[in-house]
């Protein structure tokens, strides 16, 4: 079930209405809050149900195992058991193909043919968010911050519909206390969720999927049948897909989730506005980079043992950040380019004063040629779209629309904050009756711009 | 379990003003009440349009009074005036599978030269028009094809430009999302394609009204005379009187049983809609290429076992999606000579 389809549209309102309902008796709140979620998960696959059920038994398991433990030697080993079973459940569903696909042809070329069996795995939707957020659990029990939640509470905590599928990645205690006592329902941000769910419409809908369908699809697709300014728009044209499609799901995900009581950390800053690779990942999926700097980064030392160690760390959590994001060499070679960044700009610092715009363009548009690596089918496709850029040929997707959505999803981000900010609180401010009248006008006008294909799936559910 | 310990790490919530939760309500309450006054008949389409299961019987639940209301009233017109500007597709084509009956069904039909493959009968073929623009299309199933295929023609330098126009999530036995009657005369008129591939079949197996208005359930032979009926018709569209031609893929046996059945029927129509044009349109026959003795995910290319399918046991793969471009383009350099 994504958000924007008429089945969420039903189910939403229900569901809402249920929850408030139920909501001074936990007892009864939790359980329906927990069947509703499985219900909405189930409608990719009932049977991917059964897996989120066993990940949330495996890990409420190690969490109270590491609890009870006496020493920190078997805590550390409870802890690696669970992980180990997380990333395994992670390993066969992700990556098995791609490691008996890139076995198989090792093995080819040493003229050994023993290839490993074949399997075709559906993987289940946002099984790498989930995954994630239960290693946060166990691992914030195990470093003691968190004592283990009630089996109840942690199966509501991973499978919470609003971020299931695709995240934020919510650490566990961020979400378990707000479980621990019923939500004020006298404090419920109801003009910031509107603004944000209708935001996210519009920029899942009405921009990604625009610039999808004119421009980045075709492009990607046969990069040979173009010339060097199409490609050059379709690369930035991603860039701005990319950011609307996810900031749109996620602030759709924060929108439902305040709207039910819940608050959830911010996902995206602006990431465009970044001048460095370091501000950056500070800007973007930043739930992801911190999971990323608190359990793994760190845990390998972080910055620590010197400057080849921390080069080395920084390397290393962002090949394996790019790994996390799908099984394929672009997603190495995309997480290597920000890696490399990220030492190149640690090792020049301090030694070099350019000026903001100047590190800012630099960053960028890294950042944007980066993104083919990410967007490719293949590496050959990829190199196809960068030979392209050297091909000269005629503008033919340059239209008034697709520019002026490019310009105006990258310029957006690099106005000041406090104007944009200004606007959002009167907005949110409205009463009820017009905040209802305006997100039904969203909802038709963004629903108007839907093609016969209806709307795609958002690109993080595929992680 | 004790939460006295938790430490006091929830995300602020955004700055604005509160209200109560009642107002939450309200607003969501009062933006679909909005929705449904203005999109009613859409919500009821949409329910009509899903897959069985529950998620379908809950749209179309609400659908159907949402629908009945949206029709007694004007706001569904006043909403589609409005918005007409932003719909990318024009809806008003002629052409769909409504619009035309069927031939008094007593009559013997006439047969025609068209109904003969030249080859079959030791003729020379006619050579059509020069092929200068390839129309790939279908559902989701036409996707990877497609990439493929315009790849290999940007590869090979003749000059064939390849337009791609998948439409996820339609079917033939649906008109929903889609009329596919309708469809194929705007790529006809507007696209023109010398020839035109067409890969559709993942989401079939919907009732469909028959000739006397009765609705007819997937899979028996009212079914498939209806679904090689619209076939038909599309096929004779994109075969342009006989200027152009049409490769039209059957579907490779899906792994689920139910689909299996939908698959045979399709597969069955497909086959018996493209007599009567046999000289313009080929058949390319996906099931025994893939799937010759039931469903398998790989099979033997080059001397190693490949996957050729999705994890949905229903797509092609890029791997399958290269052995179906391989047919294609063989049956393509045969008519065309390129």
């Amino acid at each position: 079930m994504v958000f924007p389809s008429f089945e969420f549209a039903f189910f939403f309102p229900v569901v809402l209405a249920l929850s408030w309902a139920l909501m001074p008796h936990p007892r009864l709140w939790k359980p329906f809050v927990l069947a509703a979620s499985y219900l909405f998960y189930s409608a990719a696959s009932p049977r991917y149900c059964i897996l989120l059920a066993a990940i949330t038994l495996a890990n409420q398991l190690g969490a109270v195992l590491v609890h009870r433990a006496r020493g920190d030697r078997s805590r550390k080993w409870i802890t690696a058991a669970t992980v180990t079973v997380d990333l395994g459940a992670l390993g066969v569903f992700k990556y098995y193909g791609f490691f008996v696909d890139e076995w198989g042809r090792f093995l080819d070329s040493l003229g050994l043919g023993m290839p490993l069996p074949l399997l075709t795995l559906a993987l289940p939707i946002g099984l790498s968010f989930i995954t994630f957020q239960a290693i946060s659990y166990v691992v914030d029990v195990k470093r003691g911050l968190l004592p283990p939640a009630s089996t109840l509470d942690f199966a509501l905590y991973l499978s919470f519909f609003p971020h299931v599928v695709a995240g934020p990645i919510v650490r566990a205690r961020e979400f378990i206390p707000q479980l621990s006592k019923p939500r004020d329902p006298r404090d419920v941000a109801v003009g910031a969720a509107v603004v944000l769910i209708a935001l996210g419409l519009i920029k899942k809908v009405a921009v990604a999927d625009y610039l999808a369908r004119e421009v980045v699809d075709p492009v990607f697709g046969v990069p040979e049948a173009f010339g060097a300014p199409d490609v050059a728009l379709a690369a930035y044209a991603y860039a701005a897909q990319i950011y609307c499609d996810f900031s749109g799901y996620t602030d759709i995900a924060i929108g439902v989730a305040l709207l039910m009581g819940f608050v959830f950390p911010q996902n995206f800053n602006s990431p465009y506005r970044a001048t460095s690779f370091r501000d950056f990942w500070r800007r973007w999926h930043m739930t992801l980079s911190r999971f990323l700097r608190d359990f793994l980064y760190i845990p390998l030392g972080g910055n620590r043992g010197g400057k080849w160690k921390t080069a080395r760390n920084l390397m290393l959590t962002m090949v394996l950040g790019g790994l996390w994001h799908g099984a394929a060499w672009g997603f190495i070679l995309w997480g290597a380019l920000h890696g490399a960044g990220l030492v190149i700009e640690r090792g020049l610092r301090g030694r070099l004063d350019a000026p903001a715009w100047l590190r800012w363009a630099i960053v960028f548009n890294l950042v944007v040629f980066g993104w083919v690596l990410f967007r490719a089918e293949n590496l050959d496709v990829a190199a196809s779209f960068f030979a392209q850029l050297a091909q000269p040929g005629e503008a033919t997707l340059w239209t008034p629309v697709t520019v002026a959505a490019v310009v105006l999803v990258i310029g957006f981000q690099l106005l000041p904050p406090a104007p944009l900010e200004r606007l959002r609180l009167r907005v949110a401010g409205l009463p009820s009756y017009a905040l209802g009248f305006g997100l039904a006008a969203v909802v038709a006008v963004v629903g108007a711009t839907v093609p016969s294909q209806g709307v795609p799936p958002f690109i993080y559910f595929q992680f | 379990m004790a939460d006295e310990r938790i430490p006091q790490s929830v995300p602020e919530p955004p700055r604005g003003p509160r209200k109560p939760a009642r107002d939450a309500l309200v607003v969501v309450f009062l933006s679909v009440l909005v929705l449904v006054l203005f999109e009613g008949s859409s919500v009821r389409q949409a329910g009509d349009d899903l897959q069985p299961g529950v998620e379908r019987d809950v749209v179309r639940a609400v659908g159907k009074p949402a629908g009945w209301v949206a029709d007694r009233l004007p706001f569904d017109e006043w909403g589609d005036d409005a918005l007409a500007f932003l719909e990318d597709e024009g809806s008003g084509a002629s052409g769909g599978f409504g619009d035309a009956r069927r031939a008094d069904a007593a009559a013997v039909p006439a047969v025609s030269p068209d109904s003969f493959d030249p080859a079959e009968l030791g003729a020379k073929a006619e050579r059509p028009r020069k092929l200068d623009k390839l129309l790939v299309t279908g559902d989701s199933l036409s996707m990877p094809l497609d990439v493929e295929l315009a790849r290999r023609m940007a590869d090979s330098d003749d000059g064939v430009e390849v337009e791609r126009d998948p439409h996820v999530g339609t079917g033939i036995s649906k008109t929903g999302l889609v009329d596919w009657g309708k469809l194929s005369t705007e790529h006809v008129s507007e696209r023109e394609p010398d020839a035109t591939v067409v890969f559709i079949g993942a989401n079939e197996g919907f009732s469909m009204p028959g000739a006397d208005g009765k609705d007819l359930e997937c899979c028996g032979p009212d079914w498939a005379a209806e679904f090689a009926y619209r076939v038909r018709s599309m096929m004779n569209t994109y075969r342009q009187g006989g200027d152009a031609r049409v490769y039209w893929l059957t579907l490779p046996l899906p792994r689920d049983g139910d689909l299996q059945e939908v698959a045979r029927s399709v597969n069955a129509a497909i086959r018996v809609a493209a007599q009567p044009y046999r000289a313009q349109v080929r058949v390319l026959d996906m099931t025994s290429l893939f799937t010759p003795s039931g469903y398998r995910d790989a099979m033997e290319i080059d001397g190693r076992r490949e996957i050729v399918r999705d994890p949905d046991g229903i797509h092609l793969n890029d791997e399958g999606a290269r052995l179906a471009a391989d047919v294609v383009l063989r049956a393509v350099h045969r008519d065309f000579g390129q």
